[in-house]
């Protein structure tokens, strides 16, 4: 019968906090500066970290601890926030170190399950961390989850469409919205967005000075009735109804296979999409790899393929929806002074340049450059720096959970009064934020 | 495949000549329009059974092709170009093989423990007449009503409480559970359908209690057990939701687990469906040659019983 | 038609086996000797469960309980506020018209699949029954993938093939966007996957009735139908009945299945079903004393709906 490492590992703690406790000669405790050896467990979410970064943490965590091990489990997305109700409260089995989503933040901060980094909080990069994510992170002033890494949101598009039909680069939101519109031909959606994709929708809003809700004195209001939020929704209605061909009901969808030439040299299905940066290794032309196989070539053919930064209203950028996600420290681990060293090395200049040459947007604004120079690199940078993220409410993941920003998305993008609906939403969305 | 529910009555045994009727009437009209019918019909229950297999051939051929193909619009319907790359992907790693191990053995020791204990609870309920008794069946049966969604803490809790998180032992006692109510009425009626005399007779003959239970009543019992085995085998094999919060760590992945985590993976960068169909065939070859390879015992089993009853 | 097992069978019933139960003197420890495995895994895996979700019930319990904050005793609140909640009795009416739409037409292609397979010759009955096989042994994650596929809007084979045979309007279907139709799509996968079970047992059952008795009738001059009717579906009846009741109790829990589809992007609020609701509101919005009272309405809900066909298998058993 096969019992598990990390049952078998509880066990140990067991033991080892008894021995602890009877034994007054036994092992130095954290009082001098030097945690117990022990094994520690990071939780990471879905497959984002490489497998080289992962090889080096528990390399240079065990070096740098010795008689310690680190233990690094990858966790899904779609089934974190459920195995961190379960596994966070439970002392005995808790992971001492979580990856979590930005915008599922604060439904941990805000009940105590994470241990406060304040103090540590300057050692590890202060005021350079991405600010939008530390301050998703923090509950009454304190931080209890800081970043891990931020990815961006690119436009994707065809050059060769665009400018076959004469449409120039825009630089605002509005011109884009007429750009991508003038495109539309019916069959090959100027800008391929499904109706229920509000997380990219919402840079409209952003873009347009509107907030979807708003905290005063810890109660949060839904603000989807704000006049500049309206205007934004307003605006995404119109983009939708004029440049996608995309059903109103969907969300995550491909979009890249959009870009790319349909069979037999078919044209592609749009002329523009929005995606994370690792779209890129879905698009282009097909070519064969070392092992054979048909796969994209990353869009070599820059005549046929490109991308630029969602233009804001007034010519800057649009503040677009960050992806990417925090990293805090379990209050029921039985090993933090182990845990506080791993995240030394999270936020070290070294793995922070790893990240970085991985692609992944590091947490310190200080090795930003390590991201490289190339196009996809400094609209990174660009859009980090004016993106935004969602409430840092209690009740947000319900909110997500519940899929009510879908819902919302959808009767906008079949054509629903925009005041209306955003009224109606803001009704059902306000006392869900605060948790009731 | 055969018995799969037992009748709760058993109905009459069927008679050895009846079969043989048919073949011995005349030519007649009547006999040509039932040859014509026989023949359509026959074709209807290709159809249906192409139509039934088809989502199979399907995840099959799909986990044959190279993933480019199978973005496209229209369909590749046959395995023209078909590569084992999606299985080299897939395979690996050791991903696969340790969440094999891990559902093989709670599979099999869920099986027999469900097979064990619900065969006991079967005997004292058609057996036996006790105080209780139309309590346990009653609560037998309503327990397996309890939606499992609201479950998860619970169990989180219980089996944390007792060190069997990530363990086979816990999940398998979970299962068991989940189970044993629908065996225990699926192997009730085999067992009442054994007529006791057949036991007493082979007694007066002779034999010892345990021997005539073992010769006369248990091969009988034997389609019974392998149709519940089955059933205990298939809900073992295909869980995930229980296993999601009794398993945390990666290494206790069961394979449904792994082809879930597979999938998430995957669809964060745009579903490769010809990998996940790998995948996934890759999880139901094991079912596939699991119920081969009990089809033949059920069908003697029954045959067995039949000329035995 | 009553249990031929029972004492009193009825002298119009086929032959059947005589079997009159056996009431033995006393029977002491045995029978307890007997259940105390399956008791004992029982009351581990769902007593200690079932338990919890009771007495959470009764309490107030959200993610600051789970984290450690001792609940308060709150009596019926949770209860009143979840019944005065009008999306759980929406949920209710989908649930059960769902589950009963499911369960009836389980149940009737089943027996329609079984009595082909009587019908047919022995070599396409073993092909059918492959069919079914392979449709059984599909793991169910992998089952909803492979259809959720089929019924893509953009590389679908549905809708390839409706617009193959001319339907345009299929050309980029969405199958899921509109309830009905999701519940279709949720409906077929289910079928699919149930029949399997369904037919094979209908047909094990109908391989027992006597060829003499069919024969009789035969020759008495009954139709197919007539036979079908007053002969072979009283003899599967007792078997009928069971695999409805499984049906009926399984589909009311189904759950994973829509859960899977809803990620293609159904509207969630209107095709969440009563497991989904729970779910929700459990894992998706930590409001664990509202998930535990829906589970426990739900267990005395399904009991209350097969409560007629418990009492009559009880019946029988008798």
């Amino acid at each position: 019968m096969k019992i598990v490492r990390i049952a078998a590992a509880g066990a140990a703690v067991a033991l080892a906090l008894t021995a602890c406790s009877s034994g007054d000669d036994g092992g130095s405790s954290g009082s001098d500066g030097t945690a117990e050896a022990a094994d520690i467990t990071l939780w990471l979410a879905g497959a984002d970290t490489p497998d080289e970064l992962r090889d080096y943490l528990k390399t240079t965590f065990e070096e740098e601890n010795p008689g310690s091990t680190l233990t690094i489990e990858e966790q899904d997305w779609n089934d974190l926030v459920t195995k961190l109700t379960t596994a966070l409260p439970d002392e005995n089995n808790t992971p001492d170190v979580v990856e979590i989503g930005n915008t599922q933040s604060p439904t941990f901060t805000t009940i105590g399950a994470f241990r406060d980094l304040t103090p540590l909080y300057d050692e590890l990069g202060g005021d350079d961390l991405l600010p939008s994510f530390v301050e998703v992170g923090q509950a009454d002033g304190k931080n209890y989850a800081l970043p891990y890494y931020f990815g961006s949101r690119y436009m994707f598009y065809r050059p060769d469409v665009w400018s076959a039909a004469g449409v120039e680069k825009p630089t605002t939101l509005a011109e884009f919205g007429d750009a991508v519109t003038a495109l539309n031909n019916g069959t090959q959606s100027g800008f391929a967005i499904g109706g229920q994709d509000w997380r990219n929708g919402i840079s409209w809003v952003f873009a347009n000075g509107g907030e979807l809700a708003t905290e005063d004195g810890g109660e949060w209001t839904s603000t989807l009735s704000d006049p500049n939020t309206i205007t934004g929704l307003e605006q995404w209605q119109a983009v939708y109804e004029g440049a996608s061909n995309v059903p109103a009901t969907e969300r995550d969808v491909a979009y890249w296979d959009f870009l790319n030439d349909g069979t037999d040299g078919a044209a592609p299905a749009a002329a523009t999409i929005m995606a994370p940066g690792w779209a890129r290794w879905s698009i282009g032309d097909l070519t064969t790899n070392d092992d054979g196989e048909e796969v994209r070539d990353g869009m070599a053919d820059t005549s046929k393929f490109g991308i630029f930064a969602l233009p804001g209203t007034d010519g800057g950028l649009a503040p677009v929806f960050a992806g990417g996600s925090n990293i805090a420290i379990s209050a029921k681990s039985q090993h933090p002074e182990l845990s506080e060293n791993l995240l030394r090395i999270i936020f070290s200049e070294e793995y922070q340049t790893m990240l970085g040459e991985n692609g992944l947007g590091p947490a310190n604004a200080q090795y930003v450059d390590s991201l490289g120079d190339d196009e996809f690199a400094t609209t990174m940078i660009e859009t980090a720096a004016a993106s935004k993220l969602t409430p840092a409410a209690p009740g947000w993941a319900a909110v997500e959970a519940a899929f009510v920003y879908e819902e919302l998305f959808q009767a906008i993008a079949e054509g629903g009064d925009v005041t209306a609906l955003a009224a109606e939403y803001d009704e059902r969305i306000t006392p869900m934020l605060n948790g009731s | 495949m055969s018995a799969t529910v037992a009748a709760p009555a058993t109905p009459a045994p069927p008679s050895a000549g009846a079969r043989g009727t048919d073949a011995r009437a005349p030519l007649t009209g009547a006999r040509v329009a039932r040859r014509v019918r026989g023949v359509l019909l026959g074709l209807l229950a290709v159809v249906i059974a192409l139509l039934w297999a088809f989502p199979v051939y399907w995840m099959v051929l799909s986990s044959l092709l190279p993933n480019a193909r199978l973005r496209s619009t229209t369909p590749t319907f046959f395995p023209t170009g078909a590569t084992l790359g999606n299985y080299r992907s897939v395979l690996s790693g050791d991903s696969f093989t340790s969440a094999l191990g891990m559902s093989l053995a709670i599979t099999g020791l869920t099986v027999v423990a469900v097979l064990v204990f619900a065969f006991f609870a079967a005997l004292a309920i058609s057996r036996f007449r006790f105080r209780g008794r139309l309590t346990f069946v009653v609560a037998v049966l309503f327990v397996q009503m309890l939606p499992a969604e609201g479950l998860f803490i619970a169990q989180y809790r219980m089996l944390s409480s007792a060190n069997l998180l990530n363990s086979v032992v816990g999940v398998s006692i979970l299962y068991t559970a989940a189970v044993v109510p629908f065996t225990i009425w699926m192997l009730r009626g085999f067992v009442a359908g054994v007529p006791i005399e057949l036991e007493e007779a082979a007694m007066v003959d002779g034999l010892s209690r345990t021997k005539a239970f073992l010769r006369i009543t248990f091969p009988l019992l034997a389609p019974g057990l392998v149709a519940s085995g089955v059933y205990a085998f298939l809900q073992a094999w295909n869980e995930f939701t229980v296993a999601l919060v009794a398993l945390p760590a990666e290494s206790a992945r069961t394979l449904p687990l792994w082809l879930r985590s597979f999938l998430a993976s995957s669809a964060s960068r745009g579903v490769d469906w010809g990998e996940v169909m790998a995948a996934s065939t890759l999880i139901a070859v094991p079912v596939i040659v699991f119920f081969l390879l009990v089809q033949g015992r059920m069908t003697s089993g029954l045959v067995s019983g039949a000329v035995k009853g | 038609m009553p249990s031929t097992e029972a004492p009193t069978a009825p002298p119009a019933a086929p032959p059947a086996r005589p079997t009159p139960r056996r009431r033995r003197r006393g029977p002491g420890a045995a029978p307890y000797v007997l259940i105390v495995p399956a008791l004992a895994v029982l009351l581990a895996g769902l007593g200690y469960p079932l338990f919890w979700q009771a007495v959470t019930s009764l309490q107030e319990f959200g993610l600051a309980q789970q984290f450690g904050q001792p609940p308060t005793f709150v009596g019926l609140d949770n209860y009143a506020r979840i019944f005065s909640d009008e999306r759980l009795w929406a949920v209710v009416v989908r649930s059960i018209l769902f589950c009963l739409v499911n369960a009836f037409a389980t149940v009737g292609i089943g027996v329609l699949l079984a009595l082909l397979m009587k019908a047919v010759h022995p070599a396409i009955r073993i092909v059918l029954q492959i069919g079914l096989l392979l449709a059984w042994a599909m793991p169910m994650v992998a089952a909803v993938t492979v259809w959720k596929w089929l019924f893509d809007w953009r590389t679908g084979v549905i809708n390839w093939v409706l617009v193959q045979m001319g339907f345009d309007r299929y050309e980029g279907h969405t199958w899921l966007a509109q309830p009905l139709s999701f519940f279709f799509v949720a409906t077929v996968i289910i079928v699919w996957m149930s029949v399997p079970f369904v037919a094979l047992s209908v047909y094990a059952a109908l391989t027992q009735v006597s060829d003499e008795v069919l024969e009789a009738a035969r020759i008495d001059g009954a139709g197919p139908t007539r036979i079908f009717w007053h002969i072979t579906l009283p003899l599967v009846r007792p078997v009928l009945s069971i695999v409805l009741l499984l049906q009926i109790i399984w589909d009311l829990r189904v759950f994973a299945q829509i859960r899977l589809l809803q990620d293609a992007g159904a509207p969630v609020s209107e095709t969440n079903l009563l497991g989904n609701f729970i779910f929700e509101l459990g894992i998706g919005r930590q409001d664990f004393a509202g998930a535990a009272a829906v589970s426990i309405f739900v267990l005395a809900l399904t009991v209350l709906i097969s409560w007629p066909y418990v009492r009559n298998l009880l019946k029988e058993d008798a």
